[in-house]
């Protein structure tokens, strides 16, 4: 992973859009357990206009795509899930700015960017249940994993698999937490039991993430 | 799912054209905001009284959009809140010189799409306030949540600063009145059974046929309790036990008394459960001033009913008895 260009940008988007475009039932069953339901529909709104029209956002640069991202999903996303998602968005392109190729530490940086934004909107902070007790550990572990001298060598591919796994495993020790945010949160003790619909969806979109990453620098490798 | 509908995402769009043709002229829609307004809003001597909140609780709150109610109703999808976007240009297309209060219902997705709203019309210039309404009482209000949920008590609110900015009150005395409305409204709900939000396609919930959700919110969310089904007059005293002691309502005070039904409940067990409120109340010295029994906040096809009880004043009680219209409902 260590330069970046823009047409692994539109991989790393493609793929996210796409992954929740996919997943929406799923992620709206998860939410339904002790949310409203609305979650995997709703992000479905802004994330299917990704899909269908990112041909047409402009890419100058990571910033440019990464704010015409979040516009979209301010503009199409109800919920809490809009605010929240467009504002990751918004920080990650201000963090982002105008670079078209992005190091490790560019990505490192542009995804604590957008934690920051998530945390400043949704006011929620770790442990309490939410999509960032998954997204969190898989930054800190990608972090950990992109710092290894073997992280050029296979650009990341390793790194990001492991990030994806943690994301995974902290998705399912959200169960017995107590949800103290969003609609969850007032069903009190009977929130105990069921895992958080966020977070589970950053475990999913991290190994289709991971997934794509490895058939691209695999494909390079081999040659096909 | 049987439902009369087509395709399930068109849902709300199809029944926002369907109140405004309904409307006889008096409603215009926004197919891009989902926005239902009145014909005649804005008006440079009134303020612009705005709510947003999700789809599915009709009559709220596309279907109050009318003279001494909302001015304008732009809902997210069934029980989700707008998208920013729609608050802002709602609100830019409202815009008074009066200013524009937004009423909304405490949830965390409307509150932030409310908040991020009001500071991208504040800095278009837009003179915007915000009344947040907090009436459910099956909530415990702790630093941790967002807070109690607005339900059905929000119909209150809306009436009297509907009836109050007909009159001409400024923005200011909109929300002194809204949040005097706000600080006297308590409400508790129960459902006897699921829905079904079209989208979705299957129930939010399961519940067996002798089980009640006691505390049940709007969208289906559960309660804080699971338990046997009762009789009415169980029921009544397990809402009136909830109600009561958390203002509390005292003897010698004057209420109006609301029984919401939730979708499917029939009319004729909602005035049931009201007789039995209102003789409860009366017996403990509390006067009800005004009945309100009908749907105003559903949850799509459920089950249940709310009881909600709103202490009122000499003002409160000239505000909810000016008249109001709402466009679609023609007698």
């Amino acid at each position: 992973m260590a330069a970046s260009a823009m047409d692994e940008v539109d991989l790393v988007l493609r793929t996210m859009a796409k992954t929740i475009v996919d997943n929406a039932v799923y992620f709206a069953e998860l939410d339904s357990v002790v949310g409203d339901g609305d979650f995997g529909y709703s992000l479905r709104n802004g994330f299917e206009v990704v899909v269908s029209d990112y041909d047409t956002f402009d890419r100058s640069s990571a910033g440019a795509v990464l704010k015409k991202v979040g516009f979209v999903l301010s503009g199409k996303v109800g919920g809490v899930s809009g605010p929240i998602w467009g504002t990751a968005f918004l920080r990650a392109s201000q963090a982002a700015g105008d670079k078209t190729d992005l190091t490790s530490a560019d990505v490192i940086a542009i995804l604590r960017a957008a934690v920051t934004g998530i945390m400043h909107r949704g006011g929620a902070s770790l442990g309490e249940k939410t999509l960032l007790d998954a997204l969190v550990p898989a930054i800190d572990t990608l972090e950990a994993g992109l710092a290894r001298p073997e992280a050029a060598q296979d650009h990341g591919v390793a790194a990001l698999q492991e990030a994806a796994d943690v994301a995974v495993r902290a998705a399912e020790d959200t169960k017995p937490m107590l949800a103290l945010r969003g609609r969850a949160a007032y069903t009190g003790e009977r929130s105990i039991g069921s895992v958080d619909a966020g977070a589970t969806a950053i475990g999913v979109i991290l190994q289709s993430i991971s997934a794509a990453w490895r058939e691209k620098f695999h494909q390079r490798e081999t040659g096909t | 799912m049987k439902k009369f509908v087509n395709d399930p995402r068109q849902f709300v769009p199809e029944m926002l054209e369907g109140i405004q043709l309904a409307s006889d002229g008096r409603l215009k829609y926004e197919p891009k905001y989902n926005l239902i307004y009145r014909a005649d809003m804005p008006k440079a001597n009134k303020v612009s009284i705005i709510q947003g909140s999700g789809s599915g609780h009709e009559p709220a709150h596309t279907m109050i959009v009318g003279k001494g109610m909302l001015d304008a109703a732009c809902p997210g999808d069934v029980f989700a809140g707008p998208p920013v976007e729609f608050v802002y240009e709602t609100t830019k297309l409202l815009n008074s010189p009066m200013g524009v209060l937004h009423l909304v219902n405490n949830y965390t997705g409307d509150r932030l799409a409310f908040e991020q709203g009001r500071e991208m019309c504040e800095a278009d210039g837009i003179k915007v306030e915000t009344l947040l309404v907090n009436d459910d009482v099956a909530v415990k209000d702790s630093t941790w949540t967002v807070g109690r949920r607005g339900v059905a008590g929000n119909f209150f609110v809306i009436k009297a600063v509907g009836a109050a900015s007909e009159k001409g009150a400024s923005l200011e005395e909109l929300v002194r009145i809204g949040n005097e409305v706000i600080a006297n409204v308590r409400t508790l709900g129960i459902a006897l059974s699921s829905c079904t939000p079209p989208v979705k396609g299957t129930p939010l919930f399961e519940i067996a046929d002798d089980e009640m959700e006691v505390g049940i919110g709007i969208h289906g969310e559960p309660g804080r309790q699971r338990t046997k089904l009762v009789s009415a007059t169980e029921i009544v005293d397990i809402m009136l036990n909830a109600v009561v002691p958390d203002l509390p309502f005292k003897s010698g005070d004057e209420v109006a008394l609301m029984i919401n039904g939730l979708g499917g409940t029939t009319i004729g067990e909602l005035y049931l459960l009201y007789g039995i409120a209102h003789k409860k109340l009366e017996a403990q010295g509390i006067k009800v001033f005004r009945s309100y029994v009908n749907e105003y906040c559903t949850s799509l096809e459920m089950a249940g009913a709310s009881l909600t009880l709103l202490k009122v004043n000499e003002e409160i009680k000239g505000l909810l008895n000016e008249p109001a219209e709402v466009s679609i409902r023609v007698f």
